[in-house]
């Protein structure tokens, strides 16, 4: 019999390196008609980093997506890079990349400044114009500006600059300290459904309510999210690397390590919680890592709620689920008093 | 009347961020059931940026199949490279003889790991070879590298090395690992590394508790399974300098691990982070750009590398195994008042990440629960198995596993519905963390309260 | 021995040694990339091409089985900047990270959608089946399908 079943399980999970420097540089251009380049040490490794990263710089500089062109990955071009880990990037190469933009925007404001008749902490960066804060109609095409700082004034807007999150050593002896500068917080609940006479589990639903501070990119936020889920179903009812009593691995390869297809994916639904931290790139921190740590709890749970089981160690294999019922089974028989 | 400046100030883009919701530019988002998911085609010309559902610039490539990935990348006069791998999960190398394999048709070089000029790496300890060159200590373990003309030319070639070895016993569970007479893989102690986190008086706080609960919940050990398999190349530019495309995902610290292994100068070297088919923390040390290296200068001809499946599974480092066992302290309404946790964290034949994962997992550890009294006392074990390194979630995944299943084990206990029971004792904004850090831009409580809405939590057990 | 084989719609040939696999020829012989080596024993799906329309693990073909053949690659989907439907949809949904399993996923939706040009959920988890992505947990992909399916059904019902 199928047996249905519902579990909650939340988290926290930081940004960054705990305690250790793990800075990022990035150097941000304003090229002569208004577009701009970034360049930046990270590597993207699919997630979509350097996307985020051409929205932040875009942002600063008043530009849409579209305008900005992210260079990466050479160690003789780029700056130095920490690396994509740990959930740094867009929190720690975003800062670098923010504080970079706002160094060349300078430029862009002292150049314009006098162009518009008026102080350059009067000018805003916005929809792709320098325009006086408050009086807009005041406003040169960044274009414009970007080439007469460049081609009149000498001044190419450019800017460079790093960024490593403040953070306190951690007590030897008892772990006091403040080993990140930042945190993020999620649930997840899923639905189950347990066959009490094969023990396989079925995952029906997934629910996901994840904070990343400011969604850079929701749409990436998402797949992180989507991506991370379909790990941690991994993580609680399939993958398993074995050994022989000699060390070897019994299963090196996809026919036998068993991990999820497009059949072994639920509904899953998102909500980004609504969030903002003051110390991230426009209030953003950081998704990659915390979207796998909750699903596999919510499932334990889920089938604990269904058919009563509590599932000790991972992956929840149909074995495990049958030895616990047949156990809970026992229990229950024991307890029946003799007629 | 006068006109103020900052009377005309527009509302400032970050108030609007902060308030974050349609009105600010930034969409409310939900992928909802029964909804189509959003999709934005002009999303990228629209300014502000930030917010927007922008589509990739690297889209184009990758859905096109022009992306070039390392292994879809060739030099004139390149090299393929192949590696034997370790017979034994512990044993010493008593003698390595190449001769056959360098008769074999398309060889034109070898190297072992004596060939190294600085034969170790590893983010924290550097106890790893880059090729074995004393002892292996797990299966993995790379010992003797062949460049041949092609990638079958350099497999038949690594049939006809003979390594002789002479086996030591071996420990493949952490707990035996830990005991003074276990084999020992490294050193005089297979732990080696510890963290402590302590706060308040937690035997006191169980005394006083009107429920204590114990569990132990274990995890096991899985692997990355990156589509796309390590892949480096390696060259030798006329000026002198070495280039190094590689599938690694952090370049500025493979640069570094270059430099060392190599015994270069940093200068001298570049790394190239190509385009990666999936990382999820497998790729972020060296594997085998060392080996190519000493290969391309050998050959004197461009050398690639590329994992096979099998490879990944066996030499690729994999998420570590937690065994946790963990006590709690609860008052009859739910707050908990006390939680001491002991983690083993087995992490495979070398030390690679394990100092960030066990780090990570212990604070991590008690939850993100307010806890007053607290002991968190955690141990990476070496054992003859595939290294542990950095896995997306460095712990995280495993403590939440322990937590999480153990809160709903008291919720069940005392009675109280599992949703209620987290939001008595979850973090709140200026919260102390469990090592006194003040958190702040907290958000456990709103995160619970959204999947509760969703699914009707309320309601459904009423 | 000399295989030749047509690829997306051009005859192409190479001298290869028999125990070649149509994959190899593809990257190697005949410079198309696309097509990418995951597992080289049939497991995840990177390789899947169109063999006379149908979908194949390029990895588990010989070369010379091919040989005569009609093949279809992910080169073959698209112009030099024109997309096809179901890549205008990857596109805008965002249906890849890293990309590496897109040409193989994107070629059996494909296989699908030339037989069933409107398919359900549960018909495109099946057909997908065979094609292992580790980042995406399938879900964009998914709904890129489903959405070319609408389309067609909407054209459909205008028409």
């Amino acid at each position: 019999m199928k047996r249905r079943g519902r579990g909650i399980a939340c988290m926290w999970y930081p940004i960054g390196f705990t305690v250790a420097a793990n800075p990022s540089a990035a150097v941000v251009k304003v090229n002569e008609d208004g577009t701009a380049t970034v360049l930046t040490g990270t590597v993207e490794t699919g997630q979509g980093a350097l996307t985020v990263l051409g929205q932040i710089a875009a942002e600063e500089l008043g530009v849409a997506a579209a305008d900005v062109h992210v260079v990466s990955g050479d160690t003789d071009a780029t700056p130095m890079d920490t690396g994509a880990i740990a959930s740094r990037t867009t929190y720690v190469t975003g800062n670098a990349i923010q504080m970079a933009a706002a160094e060349a925007k300078k430029i862009l404001f002292e150049v314009a400044a006098p162009m518009l008749g008026v102080r350059p902490e009067q000018l805003e960066a916005r929809d792709r114009r320098i325009q006086v804060i408050g009086f807009p109609q005041k406003n040169l095409p960044i274009g414009e500006v970007a080439n007469h700082a460049q081609v009149v004034m000498g001044r190419p807007p450019l800017g460079s600059a790093s960024y490593n999150p403040p953070t306190v050593a951690m007590d030897p002896e008892t772990g006091q300290g403040k080993p990140f500068s930042t945190y993020v917080y999620a649930a997840q609940v899923a639905e189950v459904e347990v066959d009490d006479e094969t023990g396989e589990v079925e995952v029906l639903r997934i629910v996901a309510a994840h904070d990343c501070g400011t969604p850079i990119n929701p749409t990436l936020v998402e797949g992180q999210v989507e991506g991370g889920i379909s790990m941690g179903i991994g993580l609680a009812l399939q993958e398993e690397i074995l050994f022989d009593d000699e060390g070897r691995q019994i299963n090196p390869n996809l026919t036998n390590y068993i991990m999820p297809t497009s059949l072994d994916m639920p509904e899953i639904e998102v909500d980004i919680v609504k969030n903002y931290d003051p110390t991230g790139p426009f209030g953003a921190k950081g998704v990659g890592e915390p979207t796998s740590v909750p699903t596999a709890a919510a499932i334990a749970n889920a089938i604990f709620d269904a058919v009563g089981v509590r599932i000790h160690s991972l992956p929840a294999t149909s074995e495990k689920v049958l030895m616990g019922l047949r156990e809970k089974q026992k229990a229950e028989q024991k307890r029946i008093p003799a007629e | 009347m006068v006109i103020k400046v900052e009377d005309t100030l527009r509302t400032d883009r970050l108030t609007d961020l902060k308030e974050a919701g349609d009105s600010a530019g930034v969409p409310a988002v939900a992928r909802e059931r029964g909804r189509a998911p959003q999709i934005v085609p002009d999303a990228n010309q629209q300014t502000p940026a930030v917010g927007q559902r922008v589509t990739r610039p690297d889209s184009r490539p990758h859905i096109t199949g022009q992306t070039r990935y390392i292994d879809d990348m060739s030099f004139p006069n390149m090299l393929h490279m192949k590696i034997l791998r370790s017979e034994y999960a512990h044993a010493r190398i008593v003698n390595i003889d190449v001769s056959e394999a360098e008769k074999m048709p398309g060889v034109v070089a070898t190297l072992t790991g004596k060939e190294i000029p600085v034969n170790s790496f590893g983010p924290s300890y550097q106890d790893q070879p880059v090729l074995a060159d004393d002892k292996v200590r797990h299966m993995g373990d790379g010992v003797v590298a062949v460049a041949a003309e092609t990638e079958q030319q350099a497999q038949d070639a690594l049939a006809r090395i003979k390594v002789d070895y002479e086996k030591l016993p071996l420990v493949l569970d952490p707990l035996e690992a830990m005991k003074e007479d276990s084999p020992k893989i490294h050193g005089e102690s297979n732990i080696y590394a510890t963290k402590v986190i302590r706060k308040g008086d937690v035997e006191q706080a169980l005394a006083r508790a009107d429920l204590v609960m114990e569990a132990r919940f274990s995890t096991q050990m899985v692997e990355h399974v990156p589509m796309e398999p390590h892949a480096t190349i390696a060259m030798w530019e006329p000026d002198g300098r070495i280039k190094i495309l590689s599938s690694l995902g952090r370049i500025t610290l493979g640069r570094a691990d270059m430099a060392r292994t190599l015994d270069m100068p940093v200068n001298r070297i570049q790394v190239v982070g190509t385009i990666v088919g999936g990382n999820f923390g497998g790729k972020n040390e060296i594997t085998t750009e060392p080996v190519l290296a000493l290969l391309a200068r050998k050959t004197g001809r461009p050398v690639k590398g590329v994992f096979t499946r099998k490879d990944e599974f066996v030499s690729s480092t994999t998420r570590h195994p937690f065994i946790m066992d963990y006590k709690t302290g609860v008052m009859k309404d739910g707050r908990i008042v006390a939680r001491k946790v002991r983690i083993v964290a087995d992490g495979g034949a070398y030390c690679s990440w394990s100092e960030t994962t066990l780090g990570k997992g212990a604070i991590l550890s008690v939850g993100p629960y307010r806890i007053d009294n607290l002991e968190v006392k955690a141990y990476a074990v070496y054992t003859n198995k595939t290294t542990c390194g950095a896995m997306r979630g460095f712990g995280a995944p495993q403590v939440c596993f322990g937590y999480e299943s153990h809160m709903d084990d008291i919720a069940r206990e005392l009675g109280i519905d599992p949703l209620e029971i987290r939001l008595r004792n979850v973090f709140d904004e200026g919260s102390p963390s469990p090592t006194g850090q003040v958190l702040h831009s907290v958000a456990v409580r709103e995160s619970l309260d959204t999947v509760a809405d969703r699914v009707g939590w309320k309601e459904q057990t009423q | 021995m000399d295989v030749t084989i047509t690829v997306n719609g051009k005859e192409r040939s190479a001298a290869v040694p028999p125990e070649t696999t149509l994959l190899t020829m593809l990257r190697t012989n005949l410079g198309l990339t696309g097509a990418k080596l995951g597992c080289d024993v049939g497991d995840c799906g990177a390789c899947t091409v169109l063999v006379d329309g149908e979908p194949v693990n390029a990895c588990l073909m010989l070369a010379a089985q091919v040989d005569g053949r009609e093949v279809v690659t992910i080169e073959g989907l698209s112009g030099f900047q024109t997309l096809s439907p179901l890549q205008e949809m990857f596109d805008l949904f965002s249906s890849f990270q890293c990309g590496f399993c897109a040409p193989g996923m994107i070629i059996s939706a494909k296989a699908l959608l030339d037989k069933n040009s409107s398919p359900t959920v549960a018909e495109v988890r099946e057909a997908l089946a065979g094609n292992l992505c580790r980042c995406t947990g399938y879900t964009k992909i998914i709904d890129a399908v489903m959405e070319v399916g609408a389309r067609t059904a909407a054209g459909a019902e205008r028409a």
